[in-house]
């Protein structure tokens, strides 16, 4: 009897959440579907929903029409590049806090997340005219630089959480057995850090490719990201629905599957470790 | 060969020293146990032993030579930690070769000692798992076995066996106490476990906040406390200490008395008391007895079973011979 | 603990992060506040001469400012009480036993990943568009006039699709902490004869506290920062109607060319985000501790 009525609830859970989920997921399965439609199926009315002829037309067209994948590849080359660089750099400092934490290594942590707080408008004047001096305007390696510096802060945070992680003792056992400083980090720390490191990376590559404030404000064409490059969108010109869909689809698809990927590790880094 | 002398070693972390001026002498084969309640200093010990922290000022030599700033893959150490410290990206058997292939030994005498070490510690079966599938005690027992493939000078143990449940404990005791005999390897072996330093050591160094306050073997420990601290921790139950006239009568300030070393009595006898709480285990029985006049409880062990229940009226007679007399300064007499 | 050795060679690892994130914040934070005493405009070439609190003044006085401070308040107070109430009824409903938990996990949290430019987008014209868009085709089926959404209601509605962008992560944190309840308080309590809601209210929430306060702050620092949404669907109109702080200072400086206005608002926001990152720091920093 009780069995029976633990399967009713679940089952109205189960009903209750997936129409929630769905509901909440809708605009993107929208997009998607949209991007298979014509562009007369895609402002159809009544709305067609599964019953169209699916066509792969919008998705050439938009290639075609504006060169997506230059942009495409703009927005790999800068979040990626931008993640590998701050890596390179943060894994030495997130190290050295974790395992040699000193008398000021939470001051110095607390300092760098508060340049995290800093809003972008506040120093767009100054990194516009900087950008503009130095020829950085609308170049990759000026936004390369722009989004490892924005993302630097929660790199370091993110990797000195899962270092800390790893048991003192782990390392001091390979000193005791004899590794030097180089074995210790290549046999020990290494493996036992690269899982963190990947969600590190998985996580900055998110936030890089959707960064939205210096992508839109420092670029133009030639370097535009998807970010930039979807924006010119909003100014329509006859029908381009299912074409704005397919160039969004592409853009969300590989992040939604990354994402998906990194969601265990998205909260503990987006929240800087404060909730896990 | 694995002699240790400290000579005049101190640590201070900041401005707190939690090692005050201390010379110690191991010899080459010697079961030395540390033991001390928890803060005593005893891991900081065995840590400036190893090199994973820095004296403050003294000498640490090992074998006659100079070892105070020998990084710890130098000073041929090798550390069993509490929590076994293995790598658990690494089988078994990469565990065990670890250290060996740091010390670039070739291959197949690696393969060698892997093998006479999984033989010795049953975990030949084990050898291609991960740590993480690996019970309490096989953990415990790679640990070990990561630390002997190196025959090293000493083995450092750190309270190796306060994570295992009870009845493994006295296991690994035994093991590692065989171990001892058939390697006759300098071994330092860090505990709070009272009973553990009983079984194990050839030598026992009791600690307390960093000082050094009693060095000798387990029964001289027992038979002759140096004072009322090392005379309270050796030993289980604890020893009795009585104040007041009766001791004044055995010319002490204080006065202790092993449970294990009064007689009791349903008739008669010296001292008189009411039973609080009676614990039968069967081989023995415990009373702690309320009401005597002398201190707040006084326990007493009898062999075997007597019948004395809550609230009955025990009387007891402690041995003459086996009294301890401590001064006001704590002190034996 | 470590030894003098690592020590060193521990702070020369730092330093480039430090050296670099220290350049990063002084130097434009320096040039902002050093041309907020400036008359500079790019389309007036000339000297630049010191003005003093002049372009605060302006700054502060202008009309675009009052709404855009109110318009800022009402985007993120709004999207904050939309995100976390929703949170939380999703939370729970999420951490309930049932099938295909994974895939709902998966589908709620979706919307976090969508770029900010593609959401406003898809929202402006698949969704809210009075012609095409999908409510105004729900509308007609329901016998209603179309509603010209981004017209009519443009801040409501820039509000509504940031809810959506941010309502998985405010649910994904508070599910997160929901689920690192102990299991056996909720029983303890249901033993001690609590009935659901007093279980909610007095186990739960308390619980969520915590969790709350850093989703709160983090999308904080985050709302007073939208603008790929505004840029794409209003650009702040009509009028100011949907202008907030970052749009307004981006208008200034970047399309009026007024660098010196600009960067006035600029060290503005900057005093506006402090003040909620002070509390923020506090609480990361107790994390910290513990």
């Amino acid at each position: 009897m009780a069995r029976a009525v633990k399967t009713q609830r679940k089952a109205l859970n189960t009903a209750i959440a997936w129409g929630v989920g769905l509901l909440i997921f809708f605009p993107i399965l929208w997009t998607i579907l949209t991007s298979f439609k014509t562009e007369a199926e895609a402002i159809a009315d009544p709305p067609v929903w599964f019953n169209f002829s699916w066509t792969l037309e919008n998705y050439f067209t938009v290639q075609e029409r504006s060169n997506y994948f230059r942009h495409f590849w703009n927005s790999v080359v800068i979040s990626v590049g931008s993640t590998l660089i701050g890596l390179i750099i943060a894994v030495p400092a997130a190290w050295a806090m974790a395992f040699v934490p000193g008398k000021r290594t939470k001051d110095v942590l607390m300092w760098m997340l508060s340049t995290k707080m800093l809003p972008p408008v506040g120093v767009l004047v100054p990194l516009y005219l900087i950008f503009r001096d130095l020829g950085l305007l609308d170049t990759r390696i000026g936004l390369v630089f722009v989004l490892t510096m924005i993302n630097l802060p929660i790199i370091i945070w993110m990797l000195y959480t899962y270092f800390r992680e790893i048991p003192s003792e782990i390392l001091e056992a390979a000193r005791m057995d004899g590794a030097g400083l180089r074995e210790e980090v290549l046999h020990v720390l290494m493996p036992m850090a690269v899982p963190g490191m990947a969600s590190t990376v998985l996580l900055n590559i998110i936030l890089a490719w959707n960064e939205a404030f210096w992508t839109l404000n420092l670029t133009a064409a030639k370097a535009a990201p998807l970010t930039a490059f979807i924006a010119s969108y909003s100014s329509p010109e006859g029908l381009f629905y299912a074409k704005l869909s397919a160039a969004s689809t592409m853009a969300i698809a590989p992040i939604l599957i990354m994402g998906w990927f990194s969601q265990k590790q998205l909260v503990r880094g987006l929240t800087f470790g404060a909730v896990k | 060969m694995g002699k240790i002398t400290l000579s005049q070693v101190t640590k201070s972390f900041g401005d707190v020293q939690v090692i005050p001026p201390l010379d110690l002498e191991i010899n080459d084969g010697e079961f030395v146990v540390f033991v001390g309640p928890s803060g005593c200093g005893k891991s900081t010990l065995l840590r400036l032993i190893a090199g994973l922290e820095d004296v403050t000022s003294g000498r640490i030599e090992i074998d006659g030579a100079e070892a105070t700033e020998l990084p710890p893959a130098k000073r041929r150490l090798a550390m069993v930690f509490q929590s076994y410290a293995l790598y658990p990206h690494m089988s078994v058997r990469k565990n065990i070769a670890f250290p060996m292939k740091m010390a670039n030994v070739p291959e197949d005498e690696q393969a060698r000692r892997i093998e006479s070490a999984a033989k010795a510690l049953n975990l030949t079966d084990y050898l291609d798992r991960k740590p993480g599938q690996l019970s309490g005690g096989q953990r415990q027992r790679v640990a070990i076995g990561r630390a002997i493939v190196r025959e090293p000078a000493a083995f450092l143990f750190d309270e190796p066996l306060s994570n295992l449940d009870a009845a493994l404990r006295v296991g690994m005791r035994l093991e590692i106490s065989e171990l001892h005999e058939r390697l006759a390897t300098t071994m330092i072996y860090v505990t709070h476990d009272q009973v553990e330093a009983m079984t194990m050591a050839d030598k026992i160094v009791v600690l307390r906040a960093g000082h050094i306050e009693q060095v000798g073997s387990p029964l001289d420990l027992y038979r002759a406390p140096r004072n009322l601290f090392v005379a309270g921790f050796i030993g289980s139950p604890k020893m009795n200490f009585i104040e007041g006239q009766t001791a004044a009568a055995h010319g002490a300030h204080t006065i202790g008395i092993r449970p294990e070393h009064i007689e009791v009595s349903a008739t008669e006898g010296l001292w008189q008391g009411r039973v609080a709480v009676s614990e039968h285990l069967g081989s023995d029985s415990f009373f702690h007895v309320h009401d005597t006049g002398l201190a707040d409880v006084i326990t007493v062990r009898a062999s075997g079973e007597i019948g004395f229940r809550h609230g009955d009226t025990i009387f007891m007679t402690p041995r003459e011979d086996q009294l301890h007399r401590f001064g006001a300064d704590g002190l034996r007499l | 603990m470590s030894t003098k050795a690592s020590r060193a060679a521990a702070r020369l690892m730092i330093s480039p992060s430090v050296i670099l994130l220290l350049g990063w914040m002084l130097i434009p934070l320096g040039l902002t506040l050093y041309f907020s005493f400036l008359r500079y405009n790019l389309l007036m070439p000339g000297d630049n001469p010191f003005v003093g609190l002049e372009n605060y003044s302006y700054f502060l006085t202008d009309p675009g400012f009052t709404a855009a401070i109110w318009n800022t308040l009402a985007l993120v107070l709004g999207v904050l009480v939309i995100t976390i109430g929703g949170g939380i009824v999703l939370a729970l409903l999420l951490d309930q036993p049932m099938w295909g938990q994974g895939i709902v996990r998966i589908l709620v949290i979706a919307p976090f990943f969508v770029m900010p430019t593609v959401s406003a987008l898809v929202w402006k014209n698949m969704f809210l568009n009075p012609v095409n868009g999908l409510f105004a085709h729900l509308f007609k089926a329901l016998g209603l006039q179309p509603y010209d959404f981004l017209a009519q209601a443009p801040l409501l509605s820039i509000i509504g699709i940031v809810s959506w962008q941010w309502l998985p992560f405010a649910t994904l944190i508070l599910l997160t902490a929901l689920q690192s309840l102990d299991s056996e308080q909720l029983e303890a309590a249901e033993m001690d004869g609590a009935k659901p809601l007093s279980r909610f209210w007095h186990i739960m929430l308390p619980h969520l506290a915590r969790a709350i306060t850093v989703v709160v702050l983090i999308q904080t620092i985050f709302l007073l920062s939208v603008f790929a949404e505004i840029l794409v669907t209003t650009n702040g109109g009509p009028g100011y109607a949907s202008t907030n702080l970052t749009y307004l200072i981006y208008v200034q400086s970047l399309l009026q060319y007024d660098v010196g206005m600009g960067s006035a608002g600029g060290v503005v926001a900057i005093i506006l985000a402090n003040i909620v990152a002070i509390f923020l720091m506090r609480m990361i920093g107790k994390n910290l501790e513990a």
